[in-house]
């Protein structure tokens, strides 16, 4: 770090938050403009200013976005990081996709015990959907549900703040739901699982949609869209016909789903990732990474719900040794993912070192 | 285009300024409507640089530090016109399904 005024160190540590090729270009302007917001030309009170005044929250807040928006970056920005904001794109359209065919689910739930569906045979028992109850009424809940469907959808079609403002929404019911038993003592056993969950698969994914800004390349929307119902047959259809069949006991929980269906995309992945040839396989390996360590440990958090059940915490761990093993087929092909990314557009930059007719 | 690039590009139309001088401008000509936080003013600049729209002009040691100035390029000035251009367009139309006339609009 360069010396001078406390200040101005102050302000340079904040902008180590940004990645180095950035701060190369733009650290001595950012300090000097930074500096220039406080000073007011009176020495005596200069001189006080730099001593002991300190970057405000929203000065840091504007940098670490800025950090948030580089490091996950968009068309034009280095590769490594170009890679890094695919892997994480990609991973939060699957979290979302995982909550939006949950949704699904419960839309087709409630619409079949409400006999909405006529076309379809009577309603097993137990078909309505549970809600987890709380202040708000089951109509809530399910609004809830659906809202992932819209915010799955929005994020395909390119819809960034569309997504992440219905994103940001869906999540509060959960969090006033957790505070509310939090503070009457409503939990019957550990609280750990279910903030888990808040954290890691509804919390997670929205702070993760910062990687969705206005440089991000659209996603594939076709095959994104398609998922969705995709989704919906291969994962919810089944699970009805175990509930209608009575075996219900064979089914996973939300957590052990969760693990499942990273695991089964790891595998799926696999050849591609192990054959080391197809392009942008790094990038989807990354991504695959990232989803199965937000699933592992949802599964290990979780796994204080089972406390008094061995059984259950037996299936817990088999179902994350699944997930191990199949992450462990991926995730040394994630290490060459900015290797494996497509270039992106270059980005000269006039006047600056390196670019013909840089004054010197 | 964003507002804050629009706002940045007609700050420099005006003249070569620093990156302080820019965020004064902005919220002088934004009626102190937009309020550039530094850490956004060179996010914007960043991408304006990497799409040609400006670049530096000259640097000024100012109580021993550079300042660095920025210019609008000939790209700059012909993207800034043909916003300007839209956004007018777009104004009129607004006006018309409105049904404000030029004064109404004006006062």
């Amino acid at each position: 770090m360069s010396g001078g005024p406390r200040l101005e160190q102050r302000y340079r540590r904040v902008l180590r938050l940004l990645p180095g090729y950035y701060r190369d270009r733009w650290e001595e302007d950012m300090v000097a403009a930074f500096l220039d917001s406080w000073l007011t030309g009176d020495p005596d009170e200069d001189a006080c200013i730099l001593e002991f005044c300190r970057p405000t929250w929203p000065e840091i807040a504007s940098v670490v976005a800025l950090a948030a928006r580089l490091y996950l970056g968009g068309a034009g920005a280095p590769r490594r990081y170009f890679a890094w904001g695919q892997a994480v794109r990609r991973a939060v359209l699957a979290a979302t996709l995982i909550q939006a065919t949950r949704g699904l689910d419960i839309l087709v739930r409630t619409g079949w015990s409400r006999g909405l569906l006529g076309w379809l045979p009577a309603p097993p028992a137990g078909i309505a959907p549970g809600t987890p109850g709380g202040m708000l009424p089951p109509a809530a809940w399910y609004l809830v549900a659906y809202a992932w469907i819209v915010c799955f959808v929005a994020l395909a079609l390119g819809r960034y703040r569309t997504a992440q403002v219905i994103a940001a929404l869906a999540i509060v019911p959960d969090l006033a739901r957790l505070l509310q038993e939090e503070f009457t003592s409503a939990f019957q056993g550990p609280s750990l699982g279910p903030w888990a969950f808040w954290v890691l698969v509804n919390l997670s994914p929205v702070l993760a949609m910062t990687a969705f800004h206005r440089d991000a390349p659209p996603a594939a929307r076709r095959p994104w869209l398609l998922a969705l119902p995709a989704g919906y047959l291969l994962v919810y259809v089944p699970v009805i016909v175990l509930q209608a069949t009575g075996k219900s006991a064979w089914l996973p929980d939300f957590s052990g789903l969760y693990c499942v269906l990273a695991a089964l995309a790891c595998l799926a992945h696999a050849p591609r990732a192990r054959s080391r040839q197809a392009a942008g396989s790094g990038v989807w390996s990354l991504a695959l990474t990232l989803l199965a360590a937000d699933a592992g440990a949802y599964r290990i958090a979780s796994l204080t719900d089972y406390l008094n059940d061995p059984h259950l915490i037996q299936v817990s761990l088999v179902e994350l040794l699944i997930l191990v093993a199949a992450a462990a087929l991926v995730t040394p092909d994630a290490a060459r993912a900015q290797a494996a990314t497509p270039a992106t557009p270059s980005r000269p930059y006039p006047g600056y070192p390196g670019y013909p007719g840089y004054p010197g | 285009m964003t507002g804050q690039a629009f706002f940045v590009l007609t700050a420099l139309a005006g003249g070569p300024r620093h990156g302080y001088g820019i965020v004064g401008e902005v919220a002088e000509l934004s009626q102190g409507r937009v309020k550039l936080k530094i850490g956004s003013l060179y996010g914007v600049l960043d991408r304006l640089a990497a799409e040609g729209l400006i670049e530096p002009d000259r640097e000024e040691a100012h109580d021993g530090r550079l300042r660095r100035y920025y210019r609008l390029t000939r790209d700059g000035r012909r993207v800034l016109a043909a916003e300007a251009e839209l956004r007018t367009a777009t104004a009129r139309v607004v006006r018309a399904r409105l049904g404000l006339s030029g004064a109404e609009a004006a006062g």
